[in-house]
């Protein structure tokens, strides 16, 4: 059995839980059409699609971690903080040059409608990546207690 | 389903922890832990990886009596 891969019961949750997943975007992005026919739009496009597939993938992030179904067996002598680290490490390089090009942002003195929402996009992502990983050190510390 | 306690007596009996066996089966210890709980029905490569670390059969491991035989 391989000492890197996830084991049989991670993989069934995970596919369980990725399933889930799609069909929550799946519908989702099907009421968002359906809200924008009848004329309601609760966010430019394409920030509604963007929104819609961040929570759908920080729900599916957060689920596979509950379930203990993001790292598999591990081997004995692996540093487990190299990943958290280098995690971190992308999460902090996101959100400072999501905040830069959010604040030297000029449609932020516009109408949103000027159809350039990278930085806003960016600055979104950058906020949600720190909070996603924010839960992932709380369920890792609490399951690291668990198995004590 | 129930409580695998087979299992977790003939792991007991062989000193080994939950993390011991699960390293060895090359599993992870909530693995493990969900069988004992019987929350997990495991394939039968698996059952056959834990009954050789713990030197007994499938059938004194997995097989359960019926209550009314």
């Amino acid at each position: 059995m391989s000492r890197t891969n996830l084991d049989e019961m991670q993989v069934q949750k995970r596919n369980m839980v990725g399933n889930q997943a799609f069909m929550l975007l799946f519908y989702l992005l099907l009421i968002d059409i359906g809200l924008s026919g009848f004329g309601f739009r609760w966010l430019q496009y394409p920030m509604n699609v963007f929104v819609i597939m961040l929570g759908c993938m920080t729900y599916y992030l957060t689920r596979i971690i509950w379930n203990n179904s993001y790292v598999g067996p591990r081997p004995k002598n692996r540093n487990e903080n190299i990943g958290r680290r280098i995690a971190l490490g992308i999460g902090g390089a996101a959100f400072v040059a999501g905040t830069v090009a959010y604040l030297n942002m000029d449609s932020l003195k516009k109408p949103i409608s000027t159809g350039d929402n990278s930085a806003m996009i960016l600055f979104v992502f950058s906020i949600v990546l720190f909070i996603v990983l924010g839960i992932v050190s709380l369920l890792t510390k609490w399951q690291a207690r668990n198995d004590e | 389903m129930s409580k695998n306690l087979k299992l977790k007596s003939s792991r007991a009996a062989k000193d080994m922890s939950q993390k011991d066996l699960a390293d060895a089966t090359g599993v992870t210890r909530q693995t493990i832990n969900a069988i004992e709980k019987g929350d997990y029905n495991p394939s039968i490569k698996l059952c056959v990886s834990i009954c050789k670390v713990l030197g007994k059969t499938l059938d004194q491991l997995f097989w359960e009596e019926d209550e009314d035989e």
